[in-house]
């Protein structure tokens, strides 16, 4: 297994500095020097200035020097300055939205995978093809549902029809405005509390699957839920630290509920569909007949036997499936105004701001290659046949 | 893994390995082939006929297939007039009007011009007094005989851009299509022949190309080039054939790699491109057609994102007509002004949804283990 | 088993384990009702292994998985009764049936690789089936030293239940699967095909271990098998089995020395014997009915050398022929002894 990993982040990082590249050759060598045109083919930038900030830019430089540099400076940190926030580094500005891209992308992840797993498990399992059509073709909708346009409707529908949820952006500025916090910090603090909650809400769960004793199972998926989700408010309304930012937090929380129920009801319907049929596959194989045979309960057939073996190629898809998320998540962030990768990425390429939006790519890149690493590990855990055989 | 089926293993009685080494055979070579071939469709079609799910998405295409020739029908009987019903230039010069009286004149204290006219676009005669009335042109103008879908804001036709917009979403996913398929096929087959360092390359090339985010990296594309429908769907069938295509036909190619008629022309002496060419691709080709269909839903939504982003400019197309909805301040006003963006969503989810389900219909086919026992 | 779990009925005690008569079983299926168990009964006794034999398709798994109502969804059962030391499965709860599976009849499945979860460790998978069965529940050093026995018992290291199927080979794997049907003191095992996969060399070792298990133990098994050789080596009794019906059913050494039926004759003719007189093997012409539409009259005939106008209308039913010999044919009489030339 170790040997496995190690093999794999190798590869991954040697194709990640091939993406790097070809990302660097693509937008800076290609167009003709699109980036000194924009500042030697535009006439009202005196000359002595042009001459200072292509020099300042190092555009004066041969491009395999400038390379060079940039590949140096790349993991040093340092991605240049963007042209259009000057003098803002590009770092700057994407460790600043990075985690907000993240948040979303990851919330958005876990219950479309979540939903879509249950909901395909249960279709299945009620087997039979009637409905089968109405199911699938209602689940290609979805799924093929042009998302711009889902967006719009489900902001129409709940942000101007019934005025329940914020239309876009990340915050509400009005109600920020003696907010005695800045909004990342208070971002970044949501952050980590949710992502512990998760964490912990996970191991209750996996803890109840382990477990044996049908009374014990619930006690600790029920009970470990609760008092997970009971600590979590306990946080923001019971100790001071939480309280204070509640508010703000809480804004936040609700400027994204809209952008991750678009990108969940999007992409649930893919991973349902996907579960269905691999769960219809599964209940074909002999030891599902073997658990029958065995006695077993029907919701231990379904949960123990049919839905997990069914996962694996559900967790197969998830590969595949990362770089058509993130692209997902793009979209979703400009048309949310969302104020992420994506968006920065959109924004940086419409105003031509080059070194942002190379920056804003390259870490795009970056989230595609740990998601696809973070799935392999996912992968090499859920099925022993992958983890023997690489032990070798 | 996937199962080859309905092409017959050895595909033609010429096709014994003598024949194969001489290439000899000519024409009769291709007739059996052909004939072959139309009967594997034949039986194919029969399958496919069952699913209906694949049939539904078949009538879906075959709608929007007629929509895209609608037009030419329609400028050449004369029903419709360019100068009207062009999608990029026509304009409605006619088009319906609501009455209003002119309750109150505001003027703009500071730059002294009548802020009403100016936000009217100059349409109201100066001379109009209060009390008057006028007739307001309506432009984004609602359905009605002569615009079934009604107007854009520009006052071209609804139905005629969604009409020539079916018209590049097909054109492009067709290519980007053709694209995919000759280079997957290629791809698989050439790494599943040669294996080692070639086979190591190329899988190396197309992990690297399915992590992309295609959607970030056409945008990226869009900030330094100009491209066109065609080269956007250069870029999606290539990023699809180097990438998630070629790793499927590639385990498809290796299946078919150990039957026998491949060793027998070999051991006969075929050359790697004969046996790649001849043998490899055609008993590929099947499932290539499969994810083909796929390639069509990335490509019809990936443009349609583009265009709606502002990205990527082209003459008519159904982001487009989403981005003018969305730039001209409608988008949002949906029980007002559907035509502006129901349509157009919809085109885009159902054509590319079409496609996908055509696709999953066919897995039917080649997947044979999916058929209904 | 305590038994306040299973409703019982003795009827006399001296009922035999499994009784089945009137078997009906057809599937649903788009272009038809396939008539795929037709009119099947047996009995099996305590201790008894007898053997179900047929060529594939001809019913013998539905009746085996009849038993433990394992047949597919679309499978109706039109008539009959499976007894159960007097009960009815048939007649069952799914939740009741449920308590009977396994830990009154259990089953070794046709090719055993896929009888095994890919995720699951093989212990646990015998574990959870543990688990479910003993009342009151064994304890956990119980349940570990019931394993090892288990393992041993069937010749295999207790350290392969730490072990993921894929591990293991072919043999060991089967070897687990006979471990895990003996798992909960069943009284039935039905064997479909138990070694159609392996090596004749370790088929013949597993035969072997089987029929000492079985005698050790006292347990009833249930073969199921196209294969004319395991069945003489391990079975009391057979039945054969065409087109959905049982056409004979007997003493094994009975029915291999003089069938009755022309079917179990050209069945046994088919395989060539080393020990017996020399003769030819013989081929049997045809193929077996379309079970959408079977044939009248008898459904052998069309196959069969010995057909008379009777055989073609009338459908015979199961008659006794010798003690404890039946077979369903008008010509029984005329079926010569193994050996003999055909007519």
């Amino acid at each position: 297994m170790i040997r496995y990993l190690t093999r794999r982040l190798v590869q991954m990082v040697l194709l990640f500095l091939v993406f790097l590249t070809v990302t660097w050759f693509l937008l800076y060598i290609l167009p003709g020097d699109s980036v000194a045109l924009k500042y030697a083919g535009n006439p009202n930038i005196p000359p002595e200035a042009r001459e200072v900030a292509l020099e300042r830019l190092g555009l004066d430089k041969p491009v395999l020097i400038q390379f060079r540099d940039y590949m140096f400076n790349f993991f040093q940190g340092d991605l240049g300055v963007s042209f259009n926030q000057y003098p803002r580094p590009v770092v700057d500005i994407i460790g600043e939205r990075l985690p907000r891209t993240l948040v979303l992308f990851l919330t958005a992840l876990v219950t479309y995978y979540w939903a879509g797993f249950v909901a395909g498990k249960f279709l299945a399992w009620r087997r039979g093809n009637r409905g089968e059509m109405a199911v699938t073709i209602g689940g290609v909708g979805l799924y093929s549902m042009f998302l711009p346009f889902f967006a719009f409707m489900l902001i129409w529908f709940f942000s101007v029809q019934l005025g329940w949820l914020p239309i876009s952006k990340f915050l509400d500025p009005e109600q920020w405005r003696d907010a005695p916090f800045a909004a990342n910090e208070v971002f970044m603090r949501l952050f980590w509390v949710t992502l512990l909650t998760a964490i912990a809400m996970f191991m209750a769960s996996l803890a109840a699957h382990r477990t044996r004793g049908r009374m014990l199972e619930r006690i600790l998926r029920w009970g470990g839920g609760a008092l997970v989700i009971a600590a979590f408010l306990f946080y923001w309304f019971g100790t001071e630290a939480g309280q204070g930012m509640r508010i703000y937090a809480g804004d936040i929380a609700f400027h994204m509920i809209l952008p991750v129920l678009t990108l969940t009801l999007i992409n649930f319907a893919g991973v349902m569909l996907l579960t269905r049929s691999s769960m219809l596959e599964t209940l074909r194989e002999d030891f599902i007949l073997t658990a029958r045979a065995k006695g077993l309960p029907e919701g231990m057939i379904r949960d123990r036997h049919a839905a997990r073996t069914a996962l694996l190629p559900v967790a197969t898809s998830l590969v595949l499936a990362v770089a058509t998320v993130i692209d997902g998540g793009v979209i979703t962030e400009a048309v949310f105004s969302w104020p992420g990768m994506g968006e920065i990425l959109i924004s940086s390429v419409l105003s031509e701001d080059i070194p942002l939006a190379v920056g804003a790519f390259a870490f795009i890149g970056v989230l595609a290659l740990i998601g696809h690493f973070v799935v392999d590990v996912l992968y090499g855990l859920l099925d022993p046949r992958i983890r023997v055989t690489e032990h070798g | 893994m996937v199962e080859m089926t309905n092409l017959p293993e050895d595909p033609r009685p010429e096709d014994s390995p003598v024949s194969a080494a001489i290439g000899g055979g000519g024409e009769s070579w291709w007739k059996i082939r052909l004939a072959l071939m139309r009967r594997s469709f034949r039986d194919n079609w029969k399958i496919f006929r069952r699913n209906k799910v694949g049939v539904f998405g078949l009538v879906i295409i075959a709608f929007w297939g007629i929509m895209a020739v609608m037009p030419t029908v329609f400028f050449a009987t004369g029903f419709w007039t360019p100068a009207v019903y062009d999608p990029v230039t026509g304009l409605e010069l006619d088009p319906p009007t609501r009455t209003m009286t002119m309750v109150e004149r505001i003027t703009d204290p500071n730059t002294e011009i009548d802020r009403r006219a100016v936000l009217l676009d100059g349409r109201i005669p100066d001379t109009l007094q209060i009390g008057d009335t006028f007739e307001l042109p309506l432009q984004p103008a609602p359905p009605d005989g002569r615009h079934w879908l009604g107007t854009d804001p520009l006052g071209r036709d609804i139905l005629s851009q969604l009409m020539h917009g079916a018209r590049a979403s097909f054109f492009l996913g067709i290519v980007a299509a053709v694209v995919t398929v000759v280079i997957g096929t290629t791809i698989g087959s050439v790494a599943a022949y040669f294996g080692g360092m070639v086979d190591s390359f190329l899988m190396r090339l197309a992990d690297l190309l399915i992590m992309i985010p295609g959607v970030a990296l056409l945008i990226v594309i869009g900030a330094v080039f100009t491209y066109q429908l065609w080269h956007l769907a250069v870029v999606i069938g290539v990023l699809s054939g180097f990438g998630g295509t070629a790793i499927v036909l590639k385990s498809q190619a290796l299946a078919v790699k150990v039957k026998p008629f491949i060793d027998a022309a070999r051991v006969a002496g075929g050359s790697a491109r004969h046996i790649i060419f001849y043998h490899l691709i055609p008993n590929v080709m099947p499932l290539s057609v499969l994810y083909m269909m796929f390639t069509v839903t990335g490509a019809i939504q990936s443009e349609a994102v583009l265009s709606f982003l502002g990205i990527f400019n082209t003459d008519t197309s159904w982001g487009l007509m989403m981005n003018l909805a969305r730039t001209q301040g409608y988008l949002l006003q949906v029980a007002d002004f559907w035509w502006l963006t129901v349509p157009a969503g919809l085109a885009v989810t159902l054509l590319s949804g079409a496609f996908f389900l055509v696709g999953r219909g066919m897995d039917e086919i080649v997947n044979p283990r999916l058929r209904r026992r | 088993m305590t038994a306040d779990r299973l409703p019982v009925e003795v009827s006399g005690g001296r009922a035999p384990l499994l009784e089945v008569s009137g078997l009906v079983l057809r599937y649903d299926t788009e272009v038809g009702e396939v008539s795929a168990v037709e009119n099947v009964s047996f009995s099996l006794g305590r201790a008894e292994a007898m053997g179900l034999v047929g060529e594939s398709g001809c019913g013998k798994t539905s009746v085996a998985l009849s038993l433990l109502r394992l047949a597919p969804d679309n499978a109706r059962y039109r008539s009959g009764s499976i007894l159960w030391e007097g009960v009815d499965l048939l007649g069952l709860s799914d939740q009741q049936m449920r308590l009977y599976r396994w830990a009154e009849i259990s089953m070794v499945f046709q090719g055993a690789m896929n009888a095994w979860n890919p995720v699951y460790r093989v212990g646990e998978q015998i574990r959870e089936a543990m688990y479910q069965h003993f009342d009151p529940p064994l304890s956990k050093p119980e349940t570990n030293q019931r394993l090892d026995d288990l393992f041993r018992l069937v010749g295999l290291d207790p350290a392969v239940q730490n072990r993921y199927p894929h591990e293991l080979s072919g043999g060991m794997r089967q070897r687990a699967v006979i471990a895990m049907a003996l798992s909960c003191e069943p009284k039935l095992i039905i064997a479909d095909e138990p070694t159609t996969a392996l090596d004749v060399i370790v088929q013949a070792q597993i035969l072997e271990e089987l029929k000492e298990i079985q005698e050790d133990l006292g347990l009833s098994i249930l073969y199921i098998s196209h294969d004319m050789a395991v069945i003489a080596q391990v079975t009391d009794t057979i039945g054969v089995m065409y087109a959905g019906k049982l056409v004979e059913f007997g003493p094994t050494r009975e029915v291999f020395r003089r069938p009755r039926h022309p079917y179990s004759f050209l069945l046994l003719s088919s395989i060539p014997s080393v020990t017996g007189p020399r003769r030819r093997p013989v081929s049997l012409e045809g193929t077996p009915p379309n079970l959408l539409a079977p044939p009248a009259g008898c459904r052998f005939h069309p196959r069969c050398p010995w057909a008379t106008e009777q055989c073609r209308n009338d459908e015979p039913p199961m008659m006794q022929i010798g003690p404890s010999q039946w077979a369903a044919c008008w010509n029984a009489e005329q079926v010569p002894e193994m050996g003999d030339q055909l007519p």
